[in-house]
């Protein structure tokens, strides 16, 4: 957001006519940040009136740029207000507002690292580690408790593929309504409706209902939806196990394309090959925290290391609690 | 919209919590202008999805509001034994803005936590939700202006010039409405108890505005009409009623001060909806 806007500079012109387009970006990169975190600026006009700050963080994606910064992230989940609360159960605790309340959890804390363009970045660790949440962070759906997040360029979210699909709609009707949710330009949409017809390869049911699809139907129209609009970053949740094997291989194939074309990529996955076969760096989550940073051999045979002993630590446990009853 | 956008664009880059209210007024009228075609997507599909598994499918856009008029008229005529000319007419003009009141209502409530899992997906302005719901709601409205017609031809000898300013009517009930809607879908996100109350709310409602009766049944000078004046609707219904049924013009300064009343409570409402937003994903 404090960047001089260098958006008429950029080859692909993002932004400049286009705030449909701009709008994911503007919320990744400006909308989250820290007020300290940023260099105080004279406002000028000009700067003010531009319709979004996007483009100023997003100049040509080449491989070495930055995409992802995270520093110090944080965020907390208020426990109190969580999952449909009554005015009942709240009323007591609406008096006392104290910031360290044990009410306050922690989902991720301390959490920096830097991701440049052409890096593909997996995030492992076990369940309830905040893998997810970490992602739902970067797609900038979670703000920030702490820390400041900045992602530079347009930032395309497949956490779970066929989010916002409406059942009565047809499938060419759900394709306008998802960019819509995306914030992607309508007519840009409109000349990448065909690609992704014929790559979520779907044939006359694209004019059906999308509640007469199957399962996978859904995924490959979500995932073609998702990847057909180059995104600079691309934020995939545990997607690529979906499908048949042939869809699975072509969204893989996808996948690596992205990459290739200097695209970042942050992905969550429990697949241990993929990691080590597709990404080039990966990080450890464990209990809201980055364990470790690094390749991805190294950092999947931390956790393979990891796991084994906690199996064992485990196992051990049950076998204690299975004497019990005996003495 | 010019004199706020700048405010907006100019207010720090900060959570959302810190943003000083011009500031999110600004941003929120920055949502719908740019996402209005997600609006309309959203208003497509809710039309597509009422009575889309019914027999009669759309019929019931018109067989509602006149089903719902039937009930009451024998409810008042028979029952009650009250004569007022040309009834159904009467009490018709009333029911249909009503209905689309109440529905619009309940549909905006719940349009934020109807949508969690979507809202846990993908990162989009929430205020598109309320603002679609209540948008919807005048489509169907717009549809039982068609059953008006119908009512019409039993009662030609009521119909004037006046019924064009239905239209002007129904824009201060949509403002009305939306800025109901807006503030109802961010409380109810935090508690789900505002829509159970807003159920009884709206009943009673009902029946403290001049639906099934008019305010000048009400004695002149009366606690009750005092009280009845202070409620839009009664002013939104009189009106409605008065081109309609009355043949005459409708309650140009109780419009006037529902529209006045109207803009203030949506910027309020539009400031309260952004000010929280944040938080949606967080806590659904």
């Amino acid at each position: 957001m404090a960047e001089p806007t260098t958006d008429a500079a950029s080859p692909r012109g993002r932004g400049t006519g286009r705030p449909d387009v701009a709008q994911p970006a503007d919320v990744a990169t400006g909308g989250r940040e820290f007020p300290e975190a940023v260099e105080p600026e004279p406002p000028t006009v000009p700067d003010l009136l531009l319709p979004t700050p996007t483009a100023a963080a997003a100049p040509a994606a080449e491989a070495g740029d930055p995409a992802i910064d995270v520093r110090d992230l944080g965020i907390r989940y208020n426990l109190r207000l969580t999952r449909r609360t009554t005015l009942k159960g709240s009323l007591p605790d609406f008096f006392r507002r104290d910031e360290e309340m044990p009410n306050h959890f922690w989902a991720l804390r301390h959490v920096s690292f830097r991701l440049e363009h052409g890096e593909s970045l997996a995030i492992i660790g076990p369940n309830g580690a905040g893998k997810s949440t970490l992602l739902l962070a970067l797609a900038g759906i979670l703000e920030p408790s702490e820390g400041v997040i900045r992602s530079f360029g347009r930032v395309s979210t497949l956490l779970t593929l066929g989010a916002g699909f409406e059942a009565e709609l047809s499938g060419r009707d759900n394709i306008d309504l998802v960019a819509a949710f995306l914030g992607i330009d309508h007519s840009e949409m409109a000349a990448l409706t065909p690609s992704i017809i014929e790559f979520a390869d779907i044939g006359p049911f694209i004019d059906a209902p999308v509640k007469t699809y199957s399962t996978g139907m859904k995924a490959r129209l979500g995932f073609a939806i998702a990847t057909s609009v180059t995104p600079d970053i691309l934020l995939l949740d545990e997607v690529l196990g979906t499908g048949d094997q042939t869809f699975r291989a072509r969204s893989q194939a996808r996948v690596r394309e992205l990459i290739e074309n200097a695209k970042a990529i942050v992905l969550v996955t429990h697949d241990l090959t993929f990691v080590t076969e597709f990404c080039n760096r990966a990080i450890l989550v464990e209990r809201g925290t980055v364990i470790r940073e690094g390749p991805p051999a190294e950092i999947v045979r931390l956790y393979r290391n990891r796991v084994a002993e906690r199996t064992l630590l485990a196992e051990a446990e049950a076998a204690r609690f299975a004497r019990v009853p005996g003495t | 919209m010019t004199a706020t956008s700048p405010d907006a664009l100019a207010a720090p880059p900060g959570p959302a919590g810190r943003q000083s209210f011009p500031g999110l007024v600004g941003r929120g009228l920055r949502d719908i202008r740019q996402r209005h075609r997600l609006i309309r997507y959203l208003v497509g599909a809710d039309l597509k999805r009422t009575h889309a598994d019914t027999l009669f499918g759309q019929i019931w856009w018109l067989l509602d509001p006149l089903l719902q008029m039937a009930i009451y008229v024998v409810l008042v005529t028979v029952i009650f034994r009250r004569a007022t000319p040309d009834y159904p007419l009467f009490l018709f003009a009333a029911i249909l803005p009503w209905k689309w009141f109440a529905t619009t209502l309940n549909d905006a409530t719940t349009s934020v936590t109807g949508r969690q899992g979507l809202i846990r997906q993908i990162q989009f302005p929430k205020l598109v939700l309320p603002t679609a719901a209540v948008t919807a709601g005048t489509v169907s409205f717009a549809v039982g202006l068609l059953a008006l017609g119908m009512v019409y031809v039993f009662y030609l000898h009521r119909l004037s010039a006046w019924v064009l300013l239905i239209p002007l009517i129904a824009v201060v009930q949509y403002a009305f409405t939306l800025a109901l809607g807006v503030a109802l879908a961010a409380m109810n996100a935090f508690y789900r108890d505002v829509h159970n109350v807003l159920r009884h709310v709206t009943r009673l409602w009902f029946y403290l505005s001049p639906a099934l009766y008019s305010i000048n049944d009400l004695r002149e000078g009366s606690v009750e009409r005092f009280v009845l004046q202070l409620n839009p609707m009664t002013h939104l219904l009189e009106s409605y009623r008065a081109v309609t049924w009355g043949t005459s013009a409708p309650d140009w300064l109780g419009l006037l001060a529902v529209l006045g009343l109207s803009v203030v409570l949506l910027v309020f409402a539009v400031a309260l909806f952004k000010r929280v937003e944040p938080a949606f994903a967080r806590i659904l």
